[in-house]
Order: C-alpha cells, then sequence, then structure tokens
C-alpha cells in the first residue's frame, strides 16, 4: 500500500476550509481520526509494508493525526457550535416559552374582595340571575310602585314566576336578592358572601353598563352592632386600597337596612385630584323588616349587609375610565392584566 | 333638590361657611352632589326616597336647624278671611267631587275672585330662578314658590273656564284626551287620575295641568288647588305618559298630609297681597282625619347594642326633639312620636337611625365582629373545578373574557341557532338586549369580530359564564381559538391552531379535575361536521369541541380564518367524582420500552388500539404512550401509520426479556386478530 501523503494533506487542508458547522466538523474528525478513519487506515497498513517503508509510514501517519487535529482546533474556535451559540447569544433578546395567558380585570377584582372576607371567615355562596319579585324586591322592603324601586330598575323576562301567578320572571337588579334566598333556607349564625352579575336597563355610556358585577356581604347573628359593620369595612378598605385609606361612613337610605350608609373613601390615595371622596359601597343593618319577609322569629337576630360595584372598584384601583372596556374583550386590554 | 342659600335664610340662618354646611348635610345623610356659586349659592342635594319631606327650603331648614341647634323662622300665614261681599255658592263645599277616595284622600279648592295677574315681584322670581324655575305670572309664581317653600304641590285654575264651576276627581275614560301645559295633547285611560269639570279633563292630577284652563292675563276668578293624591297612582301615570314635574315628582315620594291645608293657605295669603284677589270661597273634602300619630317604643338597650356606644337617655330625646319628634322618657325607654311628615320613621329602629345621624355616624365606635359562618353548608367542588379551569388555560395562554349575557335574535340566527328557544326580556332598551343567551358561542365570535377588525387574529380566549333558560340557568365554559399558535423566536415558521390545541386544553381540564372522559367524532349544528367531537363520560354529554361551521363564520363576516370553539357544561361537570388521587411507589426496577410501528385502517380510532394493549399486555404493561401519526401516501392505501411505545415495568424485580417479549406478541397478534393492524 502506497500513501502519497502530500495528496491525503492537501485535500484535508482543503476539506477543512469547507468546513461550516458542528456537523461538518464531527464528520471530518471521524473520516481522519475515527476508527474507521484514514489515519487508523496508515497505521494498519504498517503490517502489510515493506520494512524499509515502515518508518516512512508510521512518521506520515503521525504527522497526519497532528496536522488533523490542528486543522480541528483551529476550526472549532470559529464555527458556530451550538454551545458556542448559546454562549454568544444576545442575552437582550426576548426569552423563548409558552406566554400565559391573562385573568380578566374584573374576576380578579372579584376575587380580591373575596378573599378579605373569606380570610375574616365569610363563606361564599351564587345565587341565581334570574329572580322573582319576592328576592328581588318584596322580602328586601321594596314595595312595588314605591320610589325606592327607581333606584334598582330591572329587566323583565317574557316568562310568569311559577311561585306567583300573574308575575314575571326577571333578572336580579342587584345581589341583595341573595340576602333573602340564603335566609330563607339557613339560619343564622352566617357570614356570607354574594358576588355575581346584576343587571339594570340604563343607556350605556363610558360610567353605565346594563350589566355589572356585584359582591353582597351579609352576617347575621343574635348581637350585631353597627360599629361591628364599621370595623369590617374599615379593615376591607384597608387592605384593598392600602392602610392608609381615609374613610367616612355617610348616612344614606336602602329599604332593607335601616340604619344605612354609603362608604366614601379618599379621592387622593388613588391619585385622583378631580374630587376629595369616591363613593364605593352601601351598607346598613339588616332591616327588622327582611327578617320578617324570610320567616325569622321577630327580634331575635340582628345583622349588617354590604354591597359594592365591582366595576366600579375596578375601575377606581386601575384608572379605568369607560365601563364598557370591560366587555368589549380587546386582547390590548385583557393582555395589560 | 336645589337649594337657594339665600332663600334659605330667609327661615335660618346655620351660621356656617358654605363648604362647612356642605359638609354637615352631607354626613347627616343629605349629600351635596353640586354647588354652583354666585349672587346666590345654590347647592345640589341627592334627598333619597325615604325623605320627601326634605324636598322643600322649608323642610331642609328643619333639617338644619336640626343639624345646627339654630331656630328655624316659619312664615307668618296672615289670618284668611273671607270677603263678606260673596255669598252663596262659593261657600259650599259642592263644587268639588272625589270619585274614589283612595286616588284623592284630601282636597282642598280655594276661591279668590278678581285677581289681577300681572309679573310677580323681582325677589319672588329670582328666588324662583335659583330654583332653576321660569317665572311665568304672579298666581303661577306664587303656586311654584309655595311649592318649593313647603314641599306642597298647587295648582291655579281660570276658575271662569271650568264648566259647571266644578272639579271632579276622577279617573280618564277612554278615549278622553287632554292638551296639557306643555302644549302636548296626551292620550288618556282609566289607569290615569284626572281632575275633570262638568264636560272635560281639565288636568292630569298631580302631573300637570291643562292649557285650556291655565291663568292668562284676562284671567279673573281662580281656583287653587291643593291635594293629596295616591303615591303609586301618580308614579304609574308618570310612566306611562312620560311626562314628570316637580309636582309629580313629589307626590310620587307622598307629600305631607298635613301640608295640604298648610300649602293652601300660604298660597292664598301669597294670592291676596300680590293679586289684590279677594278668597271668597273654600271646599274641602277630606277622608281621614290628621295623619295619626304612631307612638314607637325606643330602648335605649337596643339603642346601644344596635350602635354599640352607651347613650344618654336625655340627650337622645333631645336629639330627636330637634328632629321634631314628641318623646317621653320612660323606664329605660324613649316613647316616640315622629312628626306627619315622616312617615318613613315606623319602626324603633328608624329611630334610632335618626339618633345615630345626630351623633355622626363617622363619631360611632369601630370594632371588629366576631364572624361566625357555622351554618352555612359550601360545597367547594364548584369553585375547585373553575381554579382547575383557570389554571390550565393560563398556562396554555387563554385569556380570560366577559361577554355580556344578552344578544339579539340575529346573533342567534348568524350562529345557526335560530330554532334554539331562549328566555326573551320583556323591556330591553335595545335589541341588542331582547334575549338572554342559550349558547356562549355568539357573544364569544362577537368578541373575535372585534378583535379581528381591529387587526388582532391571534385570539385566545375563554370565559366562564352562563347560558341562559326560562327554567334555569347553567354554568358554562367556553374556549375560542384562532389565528397563529404561540411560537418562540427561534421557531422558523408560525403554526396555525387546530383541533388538537383544543383538545389538550380539553384534557388537561379534565386531567386537573380528576375524570377521564370519552373524546368522539360527532355532528353539531354549529361545528364543521369534519371537524367535530362530543366529550362524554358514562353516556352523559359534558361538552363538545371542533371548527365552526365555515357558514357560520361568513355570516359573522369572519373570512381567511378558521375559529375553533369548545363548550363544556360545567353544570354537568360539578357533580361528576373526581378521581381519588393516592401515591403510587416509584419502582426501583428498570423499565423496558418497545416501540410499536403499525398500519392501521384510518378509521379506526388511536383509544382502540390504547385499550386492546391494555386488555392484553398483563400487569407488567405500565403505560402506552403515543408517538407519532402519518397520513403520507407511503402506506397502503386506506391505512394510516400509527407509532406509539409500550412500557413494562415491575415494582418488584426486574423484568426479564422473555417476559417482555411474551406479553408485547400478545398484544400485536391481538392488533393483529381484532383490528387487521399491518406491523411496519
Amino acid at each position: 500500500m502506497q500513501w502519497n501523503f502530500q495528496d491525503i494533506h492537501n485535500q484535508a487542508q482543503s476539506e477543512a476550509q469547507a468546513i461550516n458547522g458542528p456537523q461538518a466538523l464531527e464528520a471530518f474528525r471521524l473520516k481522519y481520526l475515527g476508527k474507521k478513519g484514514i489515519v487508523a487506515a496508515v497505521f494498519a497498513s504498517l503490517g502489510q509494508a515493506q520494512p524499509a517503508d515502515k518508518a516512512a509510514i508510521g512518521k506520515g501517519a503521525n504527522d497526519l493525526r497532528a496536522l488533523v487535529e490542528s486543522l480541528i482546533a483551529a476550526k472549532s474556535t470559529g464555527i458556530n457550535s451550538a454551545k458556542s451559540q448559546e454562549e454568544s447569544m444576545d442575552i437582550s433578546l426576548p426569552g423563548t416559552g409558552e406566554a400565559l395567558g391573562h385573568t380578566h380585570i374584573l374576576t380578579q377584582t372579584m376575587q380580591e374582595i373575596i378573599a378579605v372576607f373569606e380570610q375574616m371567615g365569610f363563606v361564599t355562596i351564587e345565587t341565581p340571575e334570574i329572580e322573582t319579585e319576592f328576592h328581588n324586591f318584596t322580602g328586601l322592603n321594596i314595595p312595588i310602585d314605591h320610589p325606592s324601586r327607581d333606584a334598582f330598575d330591572t329587566f323583565y323576562l317574557d316568562a310568569e314566576d311559577p311561585s306567583a301567578k300573574g308575575r314575571r320572571l326577571l333578572l336580579r337588579s342587584h345581589t341583595s336578592p341573595g340576602q333573602v334566598r340564603i335566609m330563607k333556607k339557613h339560619k343564622p349564625p352566617m357570614a356570607v358572601i354574594v358576588p355575581g352579575r346584576v343587571y339594570r336597563p340604563d343607556a350605556v355610556d363610558a360610567s353605565h353598563s346594563f350589566m355589572f358585577h356585584q359582591v353582597e356581604g351579609l352576617l347575621v347573628d343574635e348581637k350585631v352592632q353597627f360599629s361591628e359593620l364599621k370595623g369590617l369595612l374599615t379593615e376591607f378598605c384597608r387592605r384593598f386600597f392600602g392602610p392608609k385609606v381615609i374613610m367616612r361612613f355617610r348616612p344614606h337610605f336602602f329599604p332593607f337596612t335601616e340604619p344605612s350608609a354609603e362608604v366614601d373613601i379618599n379621592a387622593e390615595i388613588l391619585g385622583i385630584q378631580r374630587k376629595k371622596w369616591l363613593e364605593i359601597l352601601g351598607c346598613g343593618m339588616v332591616n327588622p323588616k327582611v327578617f320578617e319577609a324570610v320567616g325569622y322569629p321577630k327580634g331575635k337576630y340582628k345583622g349588617f349587609a354590604f354591597g359594592m360595584g365591582v366595576e366600579r372598584m375596578a375601575m377606581l384601583k386601575y384608572g379605568i375610565n369607560d365601563i364598557r372596556l370591560f366587555y368589549e374583550n380587546d386582547v390590548r386590554f385583557l393582555k395589560q392584566f | 333638590m336645589k337649594l337657594s342659600l339665600n332663600w334659605l335664610k330667609d327661615y335660618i340662618d346655620p351660621k356656617l361657611s358654605t363648604d362647612a354646611l356642605i359638609e354637615r348635610l352631607t354626613m347627616a345623610g343629605l349629600e351635596v352632589e353640586a354647588v354652583t356659586v354666585g349672587a346666590d349659592t345654590v347647592l345640589e342635594l341627592e334627598i333619597t326616597p325615604n325623605r320627601p319631606d326634605c324636598l322643600s327650603i322649608l323642610g331642609l331648614a328643619r333639617e338644619i336647624g336640626a343639624i345646627t341647634g339654630k331656630v328655624v323662622k316659619f312664615p307668618k300665614i296672615k289670618n284668611l278671611k273671607m270677603d263678606s261681599r260673596f255669598r252663596g255658592n262659593d261657600k259650599t263645599t259642592k263644587f268639588i267631587q272625589i270619585e274614589n277616595k283612595k286616588d284623592c284622600s284630601r282636597y282642598i279648592g280655594t276661591l279668590i275672585r278678581d285677581v289681577q295677574v300681572k309679573d310677580a315681584p323681582r325677589e319672588m322670581k329670582q328666588r324662583l330662578a335659583s330654583m332653576g324655575i321660569n317665572a311665568i305670572n304672579n298666581a303661577v309664581d306664587i303656586t311654584n314658590f309655595v311649592l318649593m317653600e313647603t314641599g306642597q304641590p298647587l295648582h291655579a285654575f281660570d276658575y271662569d273656564k271650568l264648566a259647571g264651576g266644578k272639579i271632579i276627581v276622577r279617573r280618564a275614560r277612554a278615549g278622553e284626551s287632554l292638551v296639557t301645559l306643555d302644549g302636548v295633547e296626551r292620550k288618556l285611560d282609566s289607569s290615569i287620575l284626572v281632575i275633570a269639570d262638568a264636560q272635560k279633563p281639565v288636568a292630569i292630577a298631580g302631573i300637570m295641568g291643562g292649557r285650556d284652563t291655565q291663568i292668562t292675563a284676562g284671567t279673573k276668578n281662580i281656583l287653587l288647588e291643593s291635594a293629596h293624591f295616591d303615591m303609586g297612582l301618580i308614579r304609574r301615570a308618570s310612566r306611562a305618559l312620560g311626562l314628570r314635574s316637580d309636582s309629580s315628582y313629589r307626590f310620587e315620594r307622598n307629600v305631607n298630609f298635613d301640608g295640604v291645608l298648610t300649602g293652601a293657605n300660604r298660597a292664598t295669603d301669597l294670592l291676596a297681597q300680590l293679586t289684590g284677589g279677594k278668597l271668597s270661597g273654600r271646599g274641602e273634602i277630606l277622608f281621614k282625619a290628621k295623619s295619626a300619630a304612631v307612638q314607637i317604643k325606643v330602648k335605649i338597650a337596643d339603642i346601644e347594642s344596635l350602635l354599640g356606644l352607651k347613650v344618654m337617655p336625655g340627650k337622645a330625646k333631645a336629639w330627636l326633639a330637634r328632629l321634631g319628634f314628641k318623646v317621653t322618657v320612660k323606664a329605660g325607654a324613649l316613647m316616640v312620636v315622629p312628626p306627619g311628615n315622616r312617615a318613613d320613621i315606623g319602626q324603633d329602629v328608624d329611630a334610632i337611625e335618626e339618633i345615630a345621624r345626630m351623633i355622626g355616624f363617622d363619631r360611632l365606635p369601630s370594632r371588629l365582629p366576631v364572624v361566625n359562618a357555622r351554618n352555612i353548608p359550601v360545597d367547594n367542588r364548584p369553585r375547585r373545578i373553575k381554579e382547575h379551569i383557570r389554571r390550565v388555560l393560563m398556562a396554555g395562554n387563554v385569556d380570560e373574557i366577559i361577554t355580556h349575557s344578552m344578544i339579539n335574535s340575529k346573533a342567534l340566527a348568524k350562529s345557526n341557532m335560530a330554532d334554539i328557544k331562549a328566555a326573551r326580556i320583556f323591556n330591553p332598551l335595545s335589541q341588542d338586549q331582547e334575549l338572554l343567551r342559550p349558547s356562549m358561542l355568539p357573544s364569544m365570535l362577537q368578541a373575535a369580530v372585534t378583535n379581528i377588525n381591529r387587526g388582532q387574529k391571534d385570539l385566545r380566549f375563554f370565559e366562564i359564564g352562563k347560558r341562559y333558560f326560562v327554567d334555569g340557568e347553567k354554568e358554562t365554559l367556553g374556549i375560542l381559538l384562532a389565528g397563529r399558535r404561540h411560537d418562540d423566536w427561534r421557531a422558523s415558521k408560525k403554526e396555525q391552531v387546530g383541533i388538537s390545541d383544543l383538545k389538550g386544553l380539553c384534557q388537561r381540564i379534565f386531567h386537573e379535575i380528576g375524570i377521564s372522559p370519552v373524546y368522539e367524532t360527532n355532528q353539531f349544528p354549529v361545528l364543521d361536521p369534519a371537524c367535530a367531537a362530543s366529550i362524554t363520560l358514562n353516556g352523559k354529554y359534558l361538552g363538545s369541541f371542533g371548527r365552526v361551521d365555515r357558514k357560520i363564520l361568513n355570516n359573522w363576516d369572519i373570512k381567511n380564518q378558521e375559529i375553533y370553539y369548545a363548550g363544556l357544561h360545567l353544570d354537568e361537570i360539578y357533580p361528576l367524582p373526581g378521581k381519588v388521587l393516592k401515591y403510587r411507589p416509584i419502582s426501583e426496577f428498570p423499565a423496558i420500552v418497545r416501540d410499536v410501528s403499525l398500519a392501521v385502517k384510518k378509521e379506526i380510532p388511536y383509544r382502540k388500539i390504547e385499550e386492546i394493549c391494555l386488555k392484553h399486555g398483563g400487569d407488567i404493561l405500565r403505560s402506552v404512550d403515543f408517538i407519532e401519526q402519518y397520513l403520507g401516501d407511503k402506506i397502503q392505501p386506506g391505512c394510516k401509520g400509527l407509532v406509539f411505545s409500550c412500557l413494562y415495568q415491575s415494582n418488584t424485580r426486574t423484568l426479564r426479556e422473555d417476559e417482555v417479549t411474551a406479553a408485547h406478541e400478545r398484544i400485536l397478534q391481538a392488533l393483529t386478530r381484532d383490528l387487521a393492524v399491518i406491523r411496519r
């Protein structure tokens, strides 16, 4: 076997020049230095070689190995191997992997409100959106043809209430019918939160929607004081808006609570300049007429209730200026939260 | 309700800056919503529906008196004397008739003769202007002035235009109509109470007078009406007619029964002074005596336990007395009689609220309650399931949306659901609210269209909401996918989402819930028949998913883009028992994995193959794991290539090669026998 080492050297050098990637480099290495590579073949040929040629062949093989090794060493630093690509990565490029979905800001706000009350021992119950006049009005001391109904203008369904002949079913105009349902079914003590969708036939604009969300709270026991309602809601506001919130309780009127109050917080805490106070919720001591309507023994129980609009809380907290954004579901809105 | 501070000062000087007055009113429950500062500062107050007594300047003066402790000077009414020149008919009550005492429980008609109708004095006109009322003439301005001052609505008729000189309070008859002061002809019916003369209606009771009997420059004799109408009746009529006025606003909220006379007297006095008219007669019909004084017992202990602070009986009495209550202290209780204009005070808690208002809600103590929720049972499963769903979908890059529960019938028809009987809204404001949605799909397509029209085509949405039916509402999960799949920037080409993405999301959700339902090709009206599947468990339908039918997308104007939709019936899923998680020991012995590559008839689902493997693999077969599917043409016609692996392992020993081979052969033989598969 004759070896033309000069040709082999030339070929290896020109092949090395053409190497453009880690795979080609590996192939090159295998071709010359692998178990079945050229260098191995040269050494293997020593056995059959004329004794006079052995020294030259041995030297040629060693030279070839040295050459290939130096070519590989020279090439591998210049080659963009996976490892070197990673090492030379521009770390300011965005990272990869599946993005995360976003919970709707109303859900987040609702969950945040509920969590505060649950941490204080309340339990959450959902009640239906399709309601009866008894639950939505009568049981809450809101008589038919009374101006206090104006505040709870209502969508009626084209369907009769199976429990009241001649009266229509309706879409609840507030979450308070949940109070009536829960009290009709259970005896105190109780502390519940009722979240959900409510409906009022309001013309749609930046601050009105015919559908919105409320969170209702109700606590009933034998001894319950107005001061405890104040304490609970103060704690809620501190946790929801931050410890520096300033609140005021303002007398108000709701047919189903007596005394009734509205709660304002200082606008400053939310960075709002145009007003001093922002109304955030309504509350009061459960009116004895409501206990009467659900069939509780007269004078036995006391309680308090409160309700707040989730959209309003979210708009105040996150500076959202148009209620319609919540239901339009533009991805540029959804992905902000 | 507007409050002119100049006018207020005719009766009380609160000796407070405007800001301080606003603060005190607001914190007493009379929220000041706006302030107009000028020559006369005017406050805009929100008066809650329980306080009709505050719908007048004097009512507010009384309230401010109670808040500040200052004294209210009520206007003096001169002794009203009949002019002796008029005799006979003028002096009887016979010219008034009331058809139904429930509709009108009190009516005072006062006849004033020889009036001179001209402009009212400048000061009166200014007062009215501050309150947003235009001056008309002295007689009409006086009725408005007294309405604002006392809260009693009044009306002045041109007496000589009343046919037969009669006032008949009755329901309108079918076919009757009346042109009201605003010049609009109003069609009337028996639900509407009117004031009629001997022939026809001349006013809509409590709401607005008629044009033909109004006071004009030529009016000589005036009939002044002061009355008490049924609040519900006026409210319904006002709504039915779409007509509201300062009068109807007050009647709807109930006027003070005793104020009917006060208002009549005050206006009569002013008419005599400012028009030169002479009081010539008055008729009154009254169906109940003065409003019955109710006495309420308010126990001091109850005040203390409701408000959470100690209350001195003497102090409580003083606060209530300032508000016009008659109070006596008796054996640990207050015996309380509210003033006649406070119909809102009927039970002890109402009086306690008045005490709390006088103390100031902000000065009541504040402490945390003992929260005792013990009697409310809670089923946590639905909530846990929703948490699982949200977590899976968050991780799957799906954004939550919230859409309206109402849709219009067009949206339903566009979604091939026209034949579904949806619950209908009886009084929608617009067509967009006419139906409650029986499916989530139309509202979700609407959200997709909104985004696509804004150039946002890669959409991954879900909503947990309700579908509604006349007999109830059902909680539902909708998932909508469209556009490109999320890929990182290293990938060379962007792939579109497809049905396998939906299946993956559903599968992960059910895995988290611990349910293993069956997914099968199926047909649904909204989904492309070539690409739709149902999800069932033991024959119970849990939901469906697939590619939305092209015709529906065309109806929604969604072009060049596919939409994939899944709807899961959560109400069906909540009651299903989830798998109980139990730790399975991790084997210390090596696993043996055998890959299988088969040619299978296209119609045979992979599920069948998996079932046969598990059936014949014995207890050493741990799992069957899908690897890939081949649908190209390098395979027998009518077949697809399936590659999967079988994993064999034992917890107690190292498996021998021959027993794995035996098990694996059993599987392959069964597959060949039962499904005629061909090994590749």
